[in-house]
C-alpha cells in the first residue's frame, strides 16, 4: 500500500513537472518590478527621469 | 546632460563585472542557440534518468558510495566555479555519480526502515511538482530579499554541517543532526532544513525561467538542469533523514 501511494505520487509529480515545466510562468510571476535580476539587464522602472546638474565644490561655498 | 543623454553618449557600461557575461551575447544569438524552457526540462529528464540508473548501481554495489560522493562533489564544484560552458559534459557525470551515492545511502536507510526509500522519492517529487505549480501560477514570487534570506539560511546550514563533520573526527558531532536522534528538537531542525531545500527549488525555477526569457546560450539549459539536480539530491537526502527520525519515534 505504502509503495502504491508514494510510487503513484512520484509518477504523477513527474508527469506534472515534465508538462508544466515547459509552460511559461504566469504574467503575475513575470511582469513585476521586484524580480531577481541575475543577468545584468537594467529594469526600466529603476531609472529615474529628470535633469542632472553638475555640482562643483566651489559652488557649495 | 539630461534624461539618459549620458547613456546615449557613452552607451551601457563596458565593465565586465556589470555585464556579467551574458547581456551582450543574449541579444545576438540565433534562436536555435538560445536557452529554452523545453530544453531545460528535457535535460532535467536526462539527468534524472542517469541518476536513477546510477542509483541501481549504487544499490547493488554499496562499496561505490563514498568514491561516487567524492567524484560527484568534485564535478559539482568544477561545474559551478570553473566551466558553466561544459555543463553538458559534467552535469550528466555528476548525475550518474550522485545516483550511485544515493543508491548506497538509500540501501543503508532501507535496511533499517523498510519502505523509507519510496516514501522519500514520492515526497521529493511531490514537493517538486507542487512548488513548480506555485511558482508558475505566481503564488510564490522570488525576490532579491527572498534570495538573500535563503542564501543566509543555506550558509547557516552549511556551517552547521561543516562543524558537525569536523567534530565527527574527534568522536563527537552535533547530536541534533544525527538521523538516529528522534527528539522533537531534532525533527524540527530537519523539517526546517527540508523547507529551506524545498524553497531553493523556487530559485532554480526562476533561474531557468529568466534564462529562457533573456535567451541565454544553449549550454545554460544544462546548467539550469544541473542546479535543479543539485537541489533535488539535497532535498531527497534531507527527507530521508527527516523520515528516519520520525520513524525512530
Amino acid at each position: 500500500m505504502n509503495s502504491i501511494i508514494f510510487g503513484g505520487l512520484a509518477i504523477l509529480s513527474l508527469f506534472v513537472f515534465f508538462n508544466l515545466g515547459k509552460v511559461k510562468a504566469s504574467k503575475k510571476q513575470t511582469d513585476r518590478n521586484n524580480r531577481i535580476n541575475r543577468f545584468g539587464e537594467l529594469n526600466p522602472d529603476n531609472i529615474i527621469e529628470g535633469e542632472a546638474d553638475e555640482v562643483n565644490e566651489n559652488d557649495k561655498d | 546632460m539630461s534624461k539618459h543623454s549620458a547613456l546615449n553618449t557613452f552607451g551601457r557600461s563596458a565593465n565586465p563585472a556589470f555585464t556579467r557575461g551574458f547581456e551582450s551575447n543574449a541579444q545576438t544569438l540565433p534562436l536555435s542557440e538560445r536557452m529554452t524552457l523545453d530544453g531545460a526540462v528535457n535535460k532535467t529528464g536526462i539527468l534524472l534518468s542517469l541518476c536513477f540508473a546510477g542509483a541501481i548501481v549504487g544499490w547493488n554495489i554499496p562499496a561505490l558510495t563514498i568514491p561516487a560522493a567524492l567524484i560527484g562533489f568534485i564535478l559539482g564544484m568544477v561545474t559551478i566555479f570553473r566551466s558553466k560552458e561544459k555543463a553538458g559534459s559534467t552535469a550528466p557525470l555528476y548525475a550518474l555519480s550522485q545516483g550511485i551515492m544515493l543508491g548506497g545511502i538509500t540501501l543503508m536507510y532501507e535496511n533499517v526502515f523498510d519502505g523509507i526509500a519510496i516514501q522519500a522519492i514520492g515526497l521529493t517529487f511531490g514537493i517538486l511538482a507542487s512548488l513548480l505549480l506555485c511558482y508558475k501560477s505566481g503564488l510564490i514570487k522570488p525576490t532579491e530579499n527572498f534570495r538573500l534570506m535563503l542564501g543566509a539560511a543555506i550558509g547557516g546550514i552549511f556551517i552547521l554541517y561543516l562543524v558537525s563533520f569536523i567534530m565527527s573526527f574527534f568522536g563527537g558531532g552535533i547530536s541534533l543532526l544525527s538521523p538516529t536522534n528522534s527528539s522533537w528538537a531534532s525533527i524540527g531542525i530537519s523539517l526546517a532544513i527540508v523547507v529551506v531545500a524545498a524553497l531553493s527549488l523556487v530559485l532554480d525555477f526562476d533561474y531557468i525561467e529568466e534564462g529562457a526569457e533573456k535567451g541565454l546560450p544553449k549550454y545554460m539549459e544544462w546548467y539550469g538542469a544541473f542546479s535543479l539536480m543539485v537541489t533535488l539530491v539535497w532535498l531527497y537526502l534531507e527527507i530521508l533523514r527527516l523520515l528516519s527520525k520520525i520513524r525512530s519515534r
